[in-house]
């Protein structure tokens, strides 16, 4: 395979109370597609942040080009051939393609010919076999279209080794295809790319070579062509996982949610949710399929009462909650896990007990907090709910994924709702947190719950539903019921093709 | 050569930060100020060392210079409580001063209409006033920040000056003491106005009123679920609001007891110290007051202590002059004190690293 | 963790050594500090309201300072500048009498009030209060006739003027303001009748950007000639920069504005403050009120600039005669208020009382005092 690219040797990094990485080890070739697989607090990041110049390891050597480097900046990274693109992107979103990309250029001169800078984007375009348009202003752009824009900002810089952070997490099925594609033929040129994912189906399909971190060590490099799914896990886990979810029996009961012909504005003020009626029994769960952007997380926020309603009637348990404030739909059992977990969901800066608190803290008819008893609490919760934290009073943002998730999962069941509001629980999580958050939605729909679950995964969607809804541009465009119905057939009704009458559960 | 020993020093984010930089930094801050200061005092031909001990001695070192240091604190800690409440919730109170101002009038007017109450009903009387005009001032431009996301950092900033000419008016004008030959200065009040003081000195009421209002924002905040919100909405607001909190009532409810504690130590300054109003009656507490809240970290009991050591800073350099330094090198000295302590604060978030293992020499 | 509480114990141990140092290192200042107190030097110290500067009020004083150290050798002075007519004033008093000082100069109206206050809990300590009425047994108040200077000044400005219009900035209106803008106004009208003074108002002391600006704004409604009642040269400048033409104020401002200066009233404090400190030294100082006049040499003008007529000089000389003499003084009837009442019949003066209470404008002069 010739001499390696990029060779990360017992890399070290500690934090106070953590060692994110333990002589973790990493071999990038030429040419290559390489997955970065790991649980979340695997060490992936770190070990990502340290190629990039954002930290320095505390030991171990990194080569390129069989060339010790110091990276001691994200420039120097940057001058050595190595980009990233985060997951959130680092855009300009009132700035178009073209002058996002002239923003970072590090060439001399303060003038650039901008009717140039559109060629040469162009000729990117066609290089890479994707469109773009570089006069477009950012803000103007879909998803997949701006993750394309900041690959190319980063080809642009030069880089050579390309780091792409959960490039499909915000994606739809084809538009992941998509930039597989795109990613295949850039390592085809020569480039090296380094994926940092835990998807095992994706990285199965799309990966040259896979290396596996877990609890900040290198567990191993694979050839992806060799491995199963079932060995990758065991690798990232250090035990067998369950995959498949058992098969649910059917619960049935009055209707939680009826929703009648709703309405709501986004945040844009156009109208993001279109006469929308749906409804929830206890013990189900409704799947909402749509491709994001459709109006799921406006639906969530119009259940939960932080958007208020243009019309249409609004339900809880046979009561009308047209009209209710937030505080109102929590007394009457609304739990909501939001799409950002972090900083809607829990409160970055404060510890498990507050965020713990969070919604509960009204409950009492004192005007005093009792915090011994909140700490009880709290501490009953994370042990019920395994979520591993070093204290209970650290900050909550210094949690791993997985036990964010985990720690909101399980303050809003702790609250006994009868309804749970969960949009993308799963996003972002590993196989072991994936498989917790799924057993805790299906021991809720056991209890008798009503759950509105919203996820991007089709697969997951399928597996946990009890009927799926698809969203169109606000619009339901069917509702399905999983057993009976194909993803091709949702697949066609995310693009906004309306299900036959007949079809309809 | 240079470049290599520039490329070893680099900041790198701190993950977590402990107890002990907390500490640590603001008084090594201090240190380098102080040196800094001194190579400008060693050009001057005098030594730091005794420069720097009598500001210390004149702000701590006799019981009327320490007396003093806590008359300038009192004004400090009111009007850091009250910016620290509202830079709790990300509302950028840069309005201290004015609402000083305005809780300096109310109580005024109070002063001057009835100086014939009873000190048991002029004084709270007086109180209550400048807190609520002091909290007015706060809630004027709370209410569009409130409703219309409009940025109080301006609009708080911008009703200081008209506070102030406000105040400038009435004591030009028709609040002018008539026997005060045109100075720009009310009529003295009454004793029933004035607010009494510690023994010989001029520790006045004051004292206690901002001892009580740490005490209770301490609790509100640590204890109460009204400060629970508090706290929640300044870390996030979205997660207030998706939590149910009332985050426009809150919003206007701090804002009102940030500009009300400003207003308190207006009241404070003219019933204790200058027993009248008078154009000029705030040198920047207001504006001091955010920096004490900032270098406190907003909590209340820090805000106490920093508040006297800003006190000492101000009174200690009055008491340098006397020994052959001008105002111009005073002012300096403070400038250069601030100037690291402020700038220190980057090393709480960051840790410096030097070098990396293995690097070459 | 282990290592970080180590680390921890180190610095706290270093912190308490440098409050160590601290504390103790006073209490060595201290015990110094006891020395000088016995020897014989007579401590004066000075409270400047503004900072002493190169020109202006507080410069004057501070020159005078230096004059009193070099007539009296025996004599240690401090000062403190920039000090508010405020909550801060009682305390640098205080600090300046518990320091041992015996005479203690306060040279801005201001301090009036904290004056009295500090000197009641002093009763060994003389307090001078410059331009203020409060006395106490060991306050005294002083000043300076300058109404006498500003009168001549009045008729430089007047003779200069072409367009007849002179700009006044003046600080407050206070009394000692007013009867400089009153004596500056009837000095011009003596020599040109048809010219009008105009007043701006700038509610301070000192700040030249404010200052100027107000000139400029002077120098804009058409003034050619603008005078000042401020601590700096500001307005001169503005004067010099539109080629126009200034009366300074305080000290010779020649250097400032060299092309615009015609001349200015000037504080001569220094025999003043010799004769006080004198007189506390050897225990014969009595309280009082000082007024002093041209004839004392308190007050006095400035070197006339180059552009002075020699007839405008010998004018200004009589005048200046008369007045040191005895035989005039600038407020003598008759004189006439803006509405143009009578308001000191002819032949009749003004009375000491009657000055210190100005509140009005003479006939000449534009402007308003807010009441």
């Amino acid at each position: 395979m010739g001499t390696p690219l990029v060779v990360m040797r017992d890399i070290t990094k500690s934090f106070p109370g953590v060692r994110a990485n333990d002589q973790a080890n990493l071999v990038i070739h030429k040419g290559e597609i390489h997955a970065l697989l790991g649980e979340n607090g695997a060490g992936k990041s770190t070990l990502m942040s340290i190629l990039t110049g954002l930290y320095r390891p505390d030991s171990g050597e990194i080569r390129i080009n069989d060339q010790a480097v110091e990276l001691h900046s994200p420039k120097a990274a940057v001058e050595r051939g190595i980009g990233m693109v985060h997951q959130h992107f680092k855009l300009v979103k009132t700035f178009t393609v073209a002058e996002n990309i002239i923003l970072g250029l590090q060439t001399s001169g303060e003038y650039y010919h901008l009717p140039l800078i559109h060629n040469q984007i162009r000729e990117f375009c066609q290089e890479y076999g994707f469109r773009i348009d570089p006069a477009a202003k950012v803000w103007q752009l879909s998803i997949g279209e701006q993750q394309r824009a900041e690959i190319i900002k980063v080809l642009f810089w030069g880089a050579e080794i390309l780091i792409l952070d959960e490039p499909t997490a915000v994606l739809t099925p084809q538009e992941a295809t998509e930039l597989y594609k795109m990613l295949r033929l850039m390592a085809d040129r020569g480039k090296a790319i380094i994926v940092i994912s835990h998807k095992l189906n994706e990285v199965l399909e799309n990966t040259d070579r896979i290396t596996v971190l877990r609890g900040g060590k290198s567990i191993g490099t694979v050839i992806t062509k060799h491995t199963t799914e079932q060995e990758l896990t065991t690798m990232m886990v250090g035990r067998s996982v369950l995959l498949d979810v058992p098969v649910k029996e059917q619960y049935h009961g009055d209707n939680i949610l009826t929703l009648k012909q709703v309405s709501c504005l986004g945040n844009r003020g156009q109208l993001a949710i279109k006469q929308v009626s749906l409804e929830i029994a206890g013990g189900e769960i409704l799947g909402i399929a749509g491709v994001a952007g459709n109006g799921q997380s406006e639906l969530a926020e119009l259940i939960a009462g932080i958007r208020s309603l243009e019309g249409g009637e609004k339900y809880i348990d046979g009561t009308n909650h047209t009209d209710s404030s937030v505080r109102t739909l929590i007394k009457a059992g609304v739990s909501y896990v939001p799409e950002d977990r972090l900083g809607t969901g829990l409160v970055p800066g404060l510890n498990a007990v507050d965020n713990f608190l969070l919604k509960s803290y009204q409950q009492s008819s004192s005007w005093f907090i009792n915090w011994r008893q909140a700490v009880e609490s709290t501490q009953a919760m994370i042990a019920k709910f395994d979520v591993k934290m070093a204290s209970l009073l650290n900050p909550v943002k210094m949690l791993s994924g997985g036990n964010l998730q985990k720690l909101l999962l399980a303050r809003e069941i702790s609250a006994d709702p009868r309804l749970i509001i969960a949009v993308y629980p799963m996003r972002g999580l590993d196989v072991g947190a994936m498989e917790t958050v799924r057993k805790l939605l299906l021991a809720q729909r056991a209890a008798g719950k009503g759950i509105l679950l919203i996820s991007e995964e089709l697969d997951e969607l399928f597996a946990l539903s009890d009927r799926i809804a698809v969203l169109h541009e606000g619009e339901v465009m069917g509702i399905v019921d999983p057993q009976a119905a194909t993803i091709e057939a949702v697949g066609m009704m995310m693009a906004g093709k309306r299900m036959l009458k007949q079809d309809a559960v | 050569m240079r470049c290599e020993w520039m490329a070893k020093i680099h900041f790198e984010k701190r993950n977590t930060t402990a107890k002990w930089v907390l500490f640590l930094v603001p008084i090594l801050s201090i240190v380098v100020g102080l040196c800094f200061a001194g190579i400008f005092i060693v050009t001057t031909g005098k030594n730091p060392l005794d420069v720097y001990l009598l500001m210390f001695e004149g702000a701590f070192g006799s019981a009327y210079g320490l007396s003093e240091t806590v008359v300038k604190a009192i004004p400090l800690m009111l009007t850091g409580l009250g910016v620290s409440l509202a830079f709790r919730m990300q509302l950028w109170n840069i309005g201290a001063e004015g609402q000083l101002y305005m809780g300096a009038m109310g109580a005024t007017w109070l002063a001057l209409r009835f100086p014939e109450w009873p000190a048991y009903l002029l004084l709270p009387g007086m109180l209550l006033l400048g807190f609520l005009l002091g909290g007015i001032w706060g809630l004027i431009p709370a209410i569009p920040r409130a409703f219309l996301k409009v940025n109080e950092t301006i609009t708080t900033l911008l009703l200081n000056y008209v506070a102030i000419l406000w105040v400038d008016y009435l004591v030009y004008g028709p609040w002018k003491d008539p026997n005060g030959f045109n100075f720009p200065i009310t009529a003295p009040f009454s004793e029933n106005a004035i607010l009494p003081v510690l023994g010989p000195s001029r520790i006045h009421v004051g004292l206690l009123i901002a001892f009580v209002a740490t005490i209770l924002l301490f609790v509100i905040l640590r204890y109460t679920k009204w400060g629970f919100e508090i706290r929640v909405s300044g870390e996030s607001a979205v997660a207030a609001q998706y939590a149910g909190m009332n985050y426009v009532r809150n919003i206007l409810l701090v804002m009102f007891i940030s500009g009300g504690l400003a207003g308190i130590a207006g009241m404070t300054e003219v019933s204790g110290i200058t027993q009248r109003l008078q154009h000029g009656i705030s040198p920047g507490y207001g504006y001091t007051a955010i920096i004490i809240a900032w270098l406190a970290r907003l909590n209340p009991w820090a805000i106490v202590v920093v508040s006297f050591v800003f006190g000492g800073l101000l009174v200690g350099g009055y008491s340098i002059q006397t020994s052959g330094f001008s105002a111009a090198t005073v002012a300096m000295l403070q400038g250069a004190i601030l100037f690291f302590v402020v700038g220190g604060e980057i090393f709480i978030e960051h840790r410096l690293r030097l070098g990396g293992k293995g690097g070459k020499p | 963790m282990d290592k970080f509480k180590c680390k921890y114990r180190v610095l706290l141990l270093v912190a308490f050594l440098i409050a160590a140092v601290l504390v103790t290192g006073c209490g060595g200042q201290k015990t110094a500090d006891n020395k000088p107190a016995g020897s014989e030097k007579l401590k004066v110290a000075f409270v400047y309201v503004g900072p002493v500067g190169d020109a202006g009020w507080s410069y004057a004083h501070d020159q005078a300072r230096k004059y009193l150290e070099k007539e009296m050798p025996n004599v240690e002075t401090t000062f403190v500048e920039s000090v508010p007519e405020g909550a801060d004033a009682e305390r640098v008093l205080t600090e300046l009498a518990m320091k041992g000082n015996k005479v203690i100069f306060a040279t801005s109206f201001g301090y009036m009030d904290y004056v009295q206050k500090v000197a009641q809990k002093f009763p060994d300590v003389v307090f001078m209060h410059c331009s203020g009425f409060k006395t106490a047994k060991n306050v005294g108040t002083y000043f300076g006739r300058m109404y006498q200077a500003r009168y001549l000044s009045g008729i430089a400005a007047g003779k200069q003027t072409q367009g007849n219009v002179i700009g006044y900035v003046a600080a407050f209106p206070i009394p000692e303001v007013i009867r400089g803008i009153n004596a500056f106004t009837l000095g011009v009208q003596s020599v040109n009748p048809n010219a009008t003074v105009k007043v701006v108002w700038t509610n301070t002391w000192y700040n030249p950007a404010a200052e100027k600006d107000a000139a400029k704004s002077l120098l804009d409604a058409g003034a050619d000639v603008i005078a000042m009642h401020q601590d700096t040269p500001g307005p001169m400048q503005a004067a010099e920069e539109k080629g126009k033409f200034a009366i300074s104020y305080n000290t010779d401002m020649r250097s400032f504005a060299p092309k615009a200066i015609l001349t200015g009233p000037v504080w001569n404090w220094g025999p003043y403050y010799v004769k006080v400190v004198k007189a506390v030294a050897d225990k014969s100082w009595k309280s009082e009120q000082y007024w002093g006049s041209m004839s004392e040499n308190i007050v006095d003008l400035a070197p006339y600039g180059p552009m002075i007529a020699e007839d405008t000089k010998a004018l200004i000389a009589k005048k200046k005669e008369s007045i040191v003499k005895g035989e005039w003084d600038v407020f003598t009837g008759p004189i006439t208020d803006q509405d143009g009442q009578v308001k000191v019949p002819a032949g009749q003066k003004m009375s000491d009382k009657e000055m210190l209470e100005f509140n009005w404008f003479v006939k000449g002069v534009e402007g308003k005092i807010s009441k």
